[in-house]
């Protein structure tokens, strides 16, 4: 399965043993910490804590590494957007009349000669790209933990709609299809003498675009056939139906969750009362 | 007979159809019953197969006229929801009709809808399993499984809701043989010893005979014939007539017929086949026609692999210690169950996938020397599923998509789409979009874009999975045009019976390795050998065989005609059982 499919860890953890609803709490503690905290080491220490517990839940390297090298380019744009242009923003968070610069370009250079890269604004930079890499890699560490039908079960016991939850659960069954769609795709329009290899990023978005088509095309007929099978199936969308598994909190699921709101509780204190998290904390 | 389904006058119309699709059909059918429905595509044999749970015309919509009863409930009155309960159904496509995530969940999805408790839904997992035998598959995700598990899990699904009718909407037609072979032993062994009704749509005619109760030939919506296989089958012309194919025993036997050999009842199945040529051949003579072996190749190898190895990333050893030649101007058949390494093989001819060892040269040129859009040039590659290679909006652009990649003059890229769209057929279509034609004329679409190109050889992926028998011959008679003006054709099918008119040479594959490399008359007549990786010879070969024993002498035959042929009775009171 690509890598875009859902995978799921082959280690038994701590991860794999919670409850997805006592997971989806954890996430959303960490994920409003994320956004909270402007400070580019608390944010940097949530990030490596993330990528910490993923590597030991039994997320594999590859994925996280194939993860960091997609985001990548977008991480090196708001380092240089932060870096030379956000002035006025962070001066208001430093409290500081002048930044200290980290370089400044020749002011032979054409059209940005004279630029100044600022240490704050780098500093911005980081925070917000570990904020990013916090919310994106907590995902998996979530839903790659947790088998599919647990998930499922899970989000109906936390009373999300029913046709909800099986649109989320038929998206990930028809995803991969979708996935090898557009690789069939491509691969016949490389077959017809396309010669993607030589193309340069905005090319290659055009050739994805037209896939576009085709495959939303190919889907809306795929939704009819589903369609089809669900009638022949008796599903009316109702929620008043049978589960084939059942969902019950542990102990150790009413522990995660106790500890995930002291945390808040604690951070949203030390926020307050002592400024930790805030952008200028212990620079 | 205690019908258990009734269609009593059922006409019907979709709502933005011209015409009905459906016309006064009336039949019935008995509690423990396999009825095979049979038609040429377009005769409505789905329609009435989503009538039987009333889908249609309950979540189509249109005109319905007449009345569809199963279990005592008419079809208009009740919810699908409801008639489920009583019809499980089973469609063509392995992939869209499993919903969940796991097989147990696919399993317990219809049950949770109807409200059947956990433990009950518990305990009927393991029992529909054991049915279909996917025993101890419980936690394995569609994904993971094969096609024909993939059919036998659909099934498993509709079981679960112990429906009194089984309908299965053409199973087996997007399963390699092995697969086939699954779904058909499954469907059998319910039928027989669960006595469970079975409605089943195919155009797998030999499979039909063997295993139906009675056949009913269903064309332009109405229902023509309906008997037992042998009052159907048994009548070659009333099913050429309709391009519908009949089992290759009944056309020999009709042949036969033809030329004067009484036969007073046609056989449709093989034993009863290989018991009338045992009383032929004690009473005729038997005069095989000399047979030619294919010209060799001439000239040098044009495609050339030297012990290619290929090892997937994910660690499948997918092909090892292959080496090859074909010539030019070839026609070769390549054959071999799935994960064979058929594909995966003609995927280094196209520069998609490099070898992890050995050496692919296309005209005497290393394949990693070149990229894949060079290749193309001279490789054209039409892949199974026509869908997945359509993405311009006009059939015009599609074919000229080729052309303006490479860099054609304007002048040139409209002659040579003109000349694509004239031979595949399709210059009225070509403003229209590729997705508005039917799956017959997609298949087409492609080829003229792949032919656009011009290109020495032409590789066709398994182009007859779907198709029915006219839709299959329809794109092989172009393969064999293409042959005759020189061109090189590697064509990838599992339908061997298709194939002894348009290849010369086979090669039969398995478990990633080239079992067998010979000329299609010795290659066919290795029995055990093809049936060793699932693949069964055709009817009128494995006749040819038993003629073969019968009179100790190599009979290398390979159709109808040909059986029929060497059977020559000169006593017309000579007859066949």
């Amino acid at each position: 399965m690509s890598k875009l499919g859902l995978q799921s860890v082959g280690r038994q953890s701590l991860f794999t043993r919670l409850d997805f609803r006592s997971k989806l709490v954890m996430v959303a503690v960490i994920s409003i910490l994320a956004f909270v905290w402007e400070s580019p080491i608390a944010g940097t220490a949530l990030a490596l804590s993330v990528i910490t517990a993923c590597l030991l839940a039994g997320v594999k390297w590859s994925y996280l590494k194939w993860v960091i090298q997609l985001t990548m380019p977008f991480f090196i744009l708001l380092i240089l957007t932060h870096g030379f242009w956000n002035t006025t923003q962070v001066k208001l968070l430093t409290s500081r009349e002048v930044l200290r610069p980290l370089f400044t370009v020749p002011r032979n250079w054409w059209l940005i000669g004279g630029a100044s890269m600022s240490v704050e604004g780098v500093l911005y930079a980081i925070n917000v790209i570990s904020k990013m890499l916090t919310l994106v890699l907590v995902v998996p560490l979530a839903v790659f933990t947790t088998d599919l039908n647990n998930m499922i079960v899970a989000m109906v016991r936390a009373r999300l709609p029913y046709k909800l939850v099986f649109i989320f659960s038929s998206t990930l069954r028809f995803f991969p299809l979708l996935f090898e769609e557009v690789q069939s795709i491509v691969e016949a329009q490389r077959l017809r003498g396309l010669a993607v290899e030589k193309m340069g990023p905005l090319q290659r978005v055009r050739v994805y675009a037209r896939v576009a088509v085709p495959l939303i095309l190919g889907a809306m007929a795929r939704s009819q056939q589903l369609e089809v099978v669900l009638q022949s199936r008796a599903f009316t969308g109702s929620p008043d139906r049978t589960y084939l598994h059942q969902s019950t909190l542990q102990s150790v699921d009413y522990a995660v969750m106790a500890l995930s709101a002291i945390l808040l509780v604690l951070a949203a204190a030390l926020y307050v009362g002592w400024g930790v998290g805030k952008f200028s904390w212990l620079l | 007979m205690d019908p258990i389904l009734v269609l009593d006058k059922v006409s019907y119309q979709y709502p933005r159809s011209p015409q009905l699709v459906l016309r006064d059909i009336s039949l019935q059918v008995g509690r423990g019953e396999f009825l095979g429905l049979i038609g040429p595509t377009g005769a409505g044999k789905s329609t009435l197969c989503l009538a039987l749970n009333g889908i249609v015309p309950q979540f189509y919509g249109g005109r319905f006229f007449g009345r569809v009863a199963v279990a005592g409930l008419d079809s208009l009155e009740h919810p699908v929801s409801e008639m489920a309960r009583h019809v499980g159904s089973v469609f063509q496509d392995p992939e869209t009709q499993l919903i969940s995530t796991s097989v147990e969940n696919e399993i317990a999805f219809a049950l949770e809808n109807l409200c059947v408790p956990s433990e009950e839904i518990k305990a009927r997992i393991p029992r529909v399993l054991a049915a279909v035998r996917l025993e101890g598959m419980e936690r394995k995700h569609p994904h993971e499984l094969s096609g024909g598990q993939k059919q036998r899990l659909a099934i498993a699904a509709a079981l679960a809701m112990q429906p009194d009718l089984l309908v299965l909407d053409e199973p087996t037609s997007q399963l390699d043989p092995l697969g086939a072979q699954e779904v058909f032993a499954v469907v059998h062994e319910l039928n027989r010893e669960l006595g469970m009704t079975i409605v089943m749509a195919s155009h797998a005619a030999e499979e039909m005979a063997e295993h139906a109760d009675r056949v009913a030939l269903l064309s332009a919506g109405r229902l023509v014939r309906i008997g037992t296989p042998a009052e159907v089958y048994g009548h070659p012309e009333l099913l050429e007539e309709r391009t519908l194919r009949p089992p290759q025993v009944a056309r020999t036997f009709y042949l036969m017929q033809q030329r004067g050999v009484l036969v007073r009842d046609i056989p449709v199945r093989l034993r009863p086949a290989l018991d009338a040529l045992d009383t032929l051949s004690r009473d005729c003579r038997i005069d095989p026609p000399t047979t030619q072996q294919p010209p060799t190749q001439s000239g040098g190898a044009l495609l050339s692999i030297r012990n290619l190895e290929y090892v997937y990333p994910d660690g499948t050893e997918a092909l090892r210690d292959v080496s090859l030649d074909v010539g030019r101007g070839e026609y070769v058949l390549i054959v071999g169950q799935n994960g064979a390494g058929k594909t995966t093989l003609v995927k280094h001819f196209l520069g998609l996938l490099q070898p992890t060892s050995g050496t692919v040269a296309v005209g005497g040129t290393d394949v990693r020397q070149l990229s894949v859009s060079e290749l193309a040039r001279s490789i054209g590659y039409v892949a199974q599923n026509p869908n997945d290679q359509i993405f311009n909006s006009t059939v015009g652009d599609e074919v000229a998509f080729a052309l303006r990649n490479l860099r054609c003059p304007l002048n040139e890229v409209e002659e040579r789409t003109l000349a694509g769209l004239q031979a595949m057929g399709l210059v009225e279509q070509r403003h229209q979009h590729p997705l508005s034609l039917p799956q017959g004329d997609r298949t087409r679409i492609v080829i003229a874009a792949i032919l656009a190109m011009r290109p020495e050889v032409l590789i066709l992926d398994e182009p007859t999975t779907g198709q029915d028998f006219q839709g299959a011959r329809f794109i092989l008679d172009i393969s064999r045009r293409l042959h005759q003006t020189g061109k090189t054709i590697l064509v990838i099918t599992h339908h061997l019976y298709l194939m002894p008119d348009y290849a010369g040479r086979v090669i039969v594959m398995g478990k990633g390795t080239i079992l067998l490399d010979a000329p299609i008359r010795t290659a066919y007549h290795q029995v055990d050998l093809l049936r060793s990786t699932f693949l069964d010879p055709p009817q009128a070969v494995l006749l040819a065989r038993h003629l073969s024993e019968r009179v100790g002498q190599d009979i290398p035959l390979l159709t109808p005609r040909e059986v029929a042929d060497c059977v020559v009775c000169d006593s017309p009171e000579v007859q066949a059982p």
